[in-house]
């Protein structure tokens, strides 16, 4: 028996070994842009890359710090927007999906599987004609509503299954003692679904916080740009400042990072669901 | 009486909190979509942009896409992009995904880590690959050298015949673990019994992985596979960014190229012709995927 305990603790230290091995080739990608972020211009020019920067300085930061005053706000108020009218769409939409038995509930359901495949690039000519036409190009407003189209079907499919498996007789009860259908739904369903509601949030708010190709078609002038397009623009003026562009990209990543390192088991189970089907 | 009014009542409850969103999506999609097609058959120039009667066009922006050379080009190269990225992640994704169900301290806390390259702005995961890739200062070049594989430089993105590789590392990395996870979940709902029953008649592990894991896994691998194709066919991001279609049209794909017939050249009937080549690719490929669900699983 002791013989098999041993055998059993090595391989586990094995295996250990093993995984954090490929988490690090995995993550490198990651590492690289924080560590280059940190370097000179000089030394990543020098030729051959260090894997710890010979000088470490912030200078890459401060260079950016003017035109950041602008972009990271419209990233932010971008992000908080979509965020904001993405989950007041379809929070209600998803709990209303799992408790209500509504004619064409099926046709529904399909209608978020089907928008959420569908690409920025089907759509970014007749909305930019639309936008143009609304006058809201170069506006919070068209990123806003745009990329809402990525978070709703991805949050109604997230979220159905665990309103789902709130068990119907709480919301009974509740009605019961006078709660109508609404206020179930407030003082119930969101209250003990917080997580994944919270997580919801998260993904909205990252996926306009991501976008690239709306923000960048229907928001052209400078002034209005957000961080993922201004990086863009930098990249194709200064294409081998690359300690700046990292340090852009440090900042871009540090949403996903802080979301993703303080509540991971809720977003790796959001992800699953919020993307294949409720 | 009083059962069925509730019951209309309760239905016209759900309307009301199911409809906005369902109603936004055809506003912002739906919409959109049908007005592509619309677009696709009208002359929409810079010059006729705002007005309100255009021209019709007929096939005339179809004709003239599909005379292209670089259409056929950046739909083929769409095709082997898709292929490449499928490939790659679905296998090690596949690998990732049974290495991590074993049971040891870390598998849980190290499966759920790597997730985090899904939830970067593609944007940066472009330019980072870009970084890498670079001829002279590129990580990726100086490990080759030193472990002696390549003797010199190669200007990976800069190449028409290795760019597209590049990209398809650069893809594979954010949809790893997305297949990973997906593949994970299918693992975890095959039974352990099973896998007990199997020991007991003494199926060693190889029989046990191609008797019961793969059979039993092939729902979820059909709809790994298909959901990855649709959500890879539609790469613009990471396309524009790394390589913008370049070098000269080496890596244009369906989106990139349409993007810029719109948004560059400003024939967005031409554009629109070109969306809807991909929206017709995708629609195919979603179907499948819907029937695949449908029939594992109850709506």
């Amino acid at each position: 028996m002791k013989k098999i305990h041993v055998t059993y603790k090595q391989k586990n230290a094995l295996l250990c070994l093993l995984a954090i091995l490929i988490a690090c080739i995995f993550l490198f990608p990651l590492y690289w842009i924080v560590v280059n972020s940190f370097k000179l211009d000089s030394e990543i020019f020098a030729g051959t890359p260090t894997l710890w920067p010979k000088e470490f300085t912030l200078k890459a930061y401060q260079d950016q710090l003017g035109n950041l005053r602008i972009t990271m706000k419209n990233s932010i108020l971008i992000a908080v927007g979509s965020m904001i009218l993405s989950l007041c769409l379809s929070v209600p939409a998803a709990y209303g999906l799992a408790r209500y038995r509504v004619k064409g509930m099926k046709l529904f359901v399909l209608v978020f599987l089907i928008t959420q495949m569908l690409p920025a690039s089907l759509v970014l000519t007749p909305l930019f004609l639309i936008f143009s036409k609304l006058g809201i190009l170069n506006s919070y407003l068209a990123p806003i509503l745009s990329t809402s189209t990525i978070s709703i079907p991805f949050v109604v499919l997230m979220l159905r299954p665990g309103f789902l498996s709130i068990p119907v007789e709480l919301e009974d009860a509740a009605k019961i003692d006078g709660c109508n259908g609404i206020s179930a739904f407030f003082r119930i369903a969101i209250p003990i679904s917080k997580p994944t509601v919270i997580t919801a949030a998260c993904f909205s708010f990252v996926f306009a916080w991501n976008d690239l190709a709306y923000s960048m078609t229907f928001n052209t002038k400078e002034a209005m740009r957000p961080m993922t397009s201004a990086i863009y623009t930098f990249m194709n003026q200064y294409g081998t400042k690359w300690n700046s562009i990292m340090a852009y990209g440090v900042l871009l990543i540090l949403p996903s990072c802080l979301i993703f390192v303080t509540m991971q088991k809720y977003i790796v189970e959001g992800m699953t669901s919020g993307s294949v089907k409720g | 009486m009083g059962q069925n009014r509730r019951e209309r009542q309760e239905q016209l409850l759900g309307y009301c909190l199911i409809l906005p969103a369902v109603i936004y999506m055809l506003i912002f999609i739906g919409y959109p979509i049908v007005y592509n097609w619309i677009i696709s058959f009208q002359v929409v120039t810079a010059k006729t942009l705002g007005s309100k009667v255009r021209e019709l066009a007929g096939f005339g922006n179809y004709k003239a896409v599909f005379a292209e050379v670089t259409f056929w080009e950046s739909l083929l190269h769409t095709f082997i992009y898709t292929a490449g990225c499928l490939v790659i992640q679905f296998s090690l994704g596949f690998i990732f995904a049974v290495f991590f169900a074993k049971k040891f301290t870390l598998s849980k806390y190290i499966r759920g880590f790597i997730v985090i390259s899904w939830m970067l702005p593609v944007t940066v995961t472009a330019l980072v690959f870009k970084f890498m890739f670079a001829e002279g200062n590129g990580i990726i070049n100086t490990i080759l050298m030193s472990l002696h594989i390549i003797r010199k430089p190669i200007g990976w993105l800069l190449n028409g015949n290795t760019a597209m590789f590049g990209l398809i590392i650069a893809n594979s990395w954010v949809g790893i673990p997305f297949n990973m996870l997906l593949l994970t979940t299918g693992l975890n709902n095959i039974p352990g019994d099973i896998y007990e029953a199997a020991s007991i008649d003494g199926a060693n592990s190889i029989q046990k992985f191609m008797r019961i894991t793969i059979p039993l896994l092939k729902p979820t691998i059909m709809s790994v596979l298909v959901l990855g194709f649709v959500l890879t066919f539609k790469v613009f991001d990471l396309v524009y960014v790394m390589t913008g279609g370049g070098p000269v049209s080496a890596t244009e794909v369906l989106s990139t190229y349409s993007y810029k017939l719109s948004f560059q050249l400003f024939h967005f009937g031409e554009g629109a012709a070109v969306a809807n080549v991909l929206f017709v690719c995708l629609f195919f490929v979603a179907l499948v995927y819907l029937r695949t669900i449908s029939r594992d699983e109850t709506m």
